[in-house]
């Protein structure tokens, strides 16, 4: 498609090609007309075969680079945003009195939560442009936020009413929570998850069409490349031998610019498909699992806090903890306790989510964090089978919570490493590319320029 | 001359259009598809009396199938049929209350979930005692083959119940009924759907123990069909059907249908 918008208009019209029969002496302006034509003609494919290539290329570029991937950070900031909401929220509710300075903590990070869900909503808005689907989906998410902030502030005026010791608040607080979490984990927190997953489509979809079109136009660069120059060296030939002059330097300058151009276009459109490469596989998809293995964690702990806090919904909630925990690194195991056991072994054959990610060196520091998590997990939840809830809910606000912090900080520091690598990927590929379009007019132009000039005078000597 | 550069756009159109031709062929390219959806599970996907299919399931597949812009063939299958169907190429999809799981992955993709359900128990109307899963400790409860339900409430909710192994859900309703068992527990619309087709009273405890991510199953390498087919899903909840569907088949149910809103889906890697 792009190839018939940056192709210029048709090539030069040629006069007919002289007839064989006719005297040699008066065929040649035309001969030579007719070779300068389909030299032309050759330069105008190679040219539109390189603007069309780097086109494809800025495209593809431009999608994964500046809108695709800024979505994924804006969607996976908002849902970790809303899903740390939700979980100090059940914090707050369980710690009871007596916890103020903890109390005011978790308000505190409540707030920077709210702002930064806030700030990466309006960032998703924006970069979804024209997207109806998505755009729905963010003002769904928007007008969501607002329902459950108010049950939030609902909760925790019921709950700071009630006065009650660490453990699970009184019903009515465990109503109103309910009513919350089950707006932020049933509908609010499936839409920021959707939309991380929808840019991922976006880029899959674009980067396939891009790594079928790019080497076929790069091939097509060779071809009217190579095309160019044949005619170019046609038509040298054949002025050598008709004007008796060994070459021509302005024809040999207009060839070795096209030989350059050749190698520079193939050349540019090669790395940039490269880059292309790292981008999505180094990159974008990396990026893109460790957002979504973030996602699931940071609601993972929130069930920590809401299996304390909801006694009724326990086991639902003991049961979506380990569901989540077998996405993000799957061992086989019918219940929690056997997870525990089998994560405490150790493996280095995961499957799940980031199986493949830390079973590789760089992934170890996050592997032996998230042991280390399971393993709160485990003294916490047999503080909570002996009964002492108290002892529970300092384990989960401290210990729990520092081991998961922690363990998030790996895969944070993961896929800030994976950023860097996108974002040069996709820096160097958008440089290339700006480098070549500047170049381009000045190559067409001087190619242009040196043919009339090698052309011309010859064709002048039959006026 | 003329000829070579006709040639050499003729090799670049061939590369560019060539590029469909993956591995695996995608639902989006076929014109008409075939789903599997159950035969046995009244109001979920139950085969009527003039071989027909209808259901909640049935309905989401004919939805799916029409925002694809496909025909659909229905082929009945069960529990077990439903990765055979798919890895032997007989069906496309699968809409079969196919609950998602890190195993099943490993051999089929899933769209959706489409519906998050939940495990839960089924009572005569006089029981009175069994309110939770805790409660099914030495109670007498029926497994149904294929289905990993009553093992969940041995194994992962550590429940020590008695089961008593039944060939289908019919043959357990008619052990629930004549005081064989004490109750049957699996997926909430599975229950919901049978205690109103028996009409007898049966009781859904409205417990909610285990959440269930059902999903849509295709072949295992067509992202793009996954993809496709998780935006008609998005649609679907945006455009209403969904609540109305669940309203239409379990409206009266006794079952507790709650926020209706787009699951957060599974991924299609």
């Amino acid at each position: 498609m792009t190839v018939t918008q940056v192709r210029p208009a048709a090539p030069p019209a040629r006069q007919p090609p002289p007839a064989q029969a006719l005297p040699a002496r008066s065929g040649v302006p035309g001969r030579i007309r007719v070779l300068t034509g389909v030299a032309a003609a050759a330069l105008a494919l190679l040219f539109a075969a390189v603007a069309a290539g780097a086109a494809v290329a800025g495209d593809g570029m431009r999608v994964i680079g500046r809108d695709a991937g800024p979505q994924v950070v804006a969607t996976a900031g908002l849902y970790f945003g809303l899903s740390d909401m939700d979980s100090q929220l059940a914090d707050v509710l369980v710690m009871g009195q007596g916890n103020d300075s903890r109390r005011q903590a978790a308000l505190t990070r409540y707030e920077q939560q709210r702002a930064m869900a806030n700030r990466a909503l309006l960032k998703a808005f924006e970069l979804a442009g024209s997207d109806q689907a998505e755009r729905r989906t963010i003002e769904s998410v928007l007008d969501g936020l607002g329902r459950y902030e108010q049950l939030a502030a609902r909760a925790l005026l019921l709950d700071a009413q009630s006065g009650h010791p660490a453990g699970p608040p009184p019903t009515e607080v465990v109503r109103v929570y309910r009513e919350a979490t089950d707006l932020m984990r049933l509908v609010l927190l499936p839409q920021a998850y959707n939309l991380t997953l929808e840019s991922g489509t976006i880029v899959r979809r674009t980067y396939d069409d891009k790594t079928v079109m790019l080497p076929a136009l790069r091939w097509a660069v060779v071809v009217a490349g190579l095309l160019a120059l044949v005619c170019l060296l046609r038509l040298q030939v054949y002025l050598t031998r008709h004007f008796r002059r060994v070459f021509g330097p302005a024809l040999v300058a207009a060839t070795v610019l096209t030989l350059v151009t050749l190698v520079v276009g193939g050349n540019v459109l090669g790395r940039d498909l490269g880059h292309l490469e790292t981008a999505k596989s180094d990159g974008f998809d990396a990026i893109v699992t460790l957002a979504k293995a973030r996602a699931i964690g940071n609601s993972m702990q929130g069930d920590q806090s809401r299996f304390l806090l909801d006694k009724q919904r326990a086991d639902t909630y003991e049961h979506t903890y380990l569901d989540k925990s077998q996405k993000v690194l799957y061992r086989e195991a019918g219940n929690l306790d056997t997870y525990h056991t089998q994560v405490a072994r150790g493996s280095d054959d995961y499957l799940g989510m980031l199986g493949l990610r830390l079973s590789v060196a760089t992934g170890r520091p996050a592997l032996d964090a998230y042991t280390r998590f399971q393993a709160a997990d485990a003294t916490f939840r047999d503080l909570v089978a002996a009964g002492d809830t108290g002892e529970a809910v300092t384990a989960r606000l401290g210990p729990v919570r520092e081991a998961f912090d922690a363990y998030d900080k790996e895969l944070t520091a993961l896929a800030d490493r994976h950023q860097a690598v996108f974002e040069r990927a996709v820096g160097q590929g958008e440089a290339a590319l700006d480098e070549l379009w500047r170049l381009l007019p000045y190559a067409m132009g001087g190619i242009g320029l040196l043919l009339v000039a090698g052309v011309w005078p010859r064709l002048r000597e039959y006026r | 001359m003329k000829r070579l550069l006709t040639a050499a756009l003729a090799l670049l159109a061939l590369l560019a259009t060539s590029c469909g031709a993956g591995a695996v062929e995608s639902v989006v390219d076929k014109d008409r598809i075939v789903i599997g959806v159950r035969p046995d599970l009244p109001s979920v996907g139950f085969r009527t009396a003039d071989g027909d299919f209808e259901g909640f399931d049935v309905d989401v597949a004919g939805y799916i199938a029409a925002k694809l812009g496909k025909e659909a063939d229905f082929i009945p299958v069960l529990a077990s049929d439903r990765e055979r169907v798919l890895v032997e190429g007989q069906a496309d999809l699968v809409v079969a209350t196919y609950t998602i799981s890190q195993d099943r992955k490993a051999r089929v993709l899933f769209a959706g979930p489409y519906h998050i359900s939940y495990q839960d128990i089924l009572v005569r109307p006089g029981e009175t005692s069994i309110r939770n899963v805790r409660d099914l400790k030495d109670r007498r409860i029926c497994e149904v083959q294929g289905s990993n339900a009553a093992s969940r409430v041995l194994e992962e909710r550590k429940v020590a119940a008695r089961v008593l192994p039944f060939a289908d859900y019919k043959a357990c309703l008619a052990a629930l009924k004549a005081d064989q068992v004490d109750a049957i527990t699996t997926n909430d619309i599975i229950l919901a759907g049978l205690a109103a087709q028996d009409g007898g009273g049966m009781r859904l405890v409205n417990a909610q123990f285990n959440e269930q991510r059902t999903g849509v199953g295709l072949r295992k390498g067509d992202v793009a069909g996954c993809e496709e087919v998780n935006r008609v899903i998005t649609g679907m909840y945006q455009d209403g059907t969904a609540a109305k569907l669940l309203k239409k088949w379990f409206g009266d149910t006794g079952l507790r249908i709650g926020t209706v809103a787009v699951p957060q889906f599974e991924g299609c890697v």
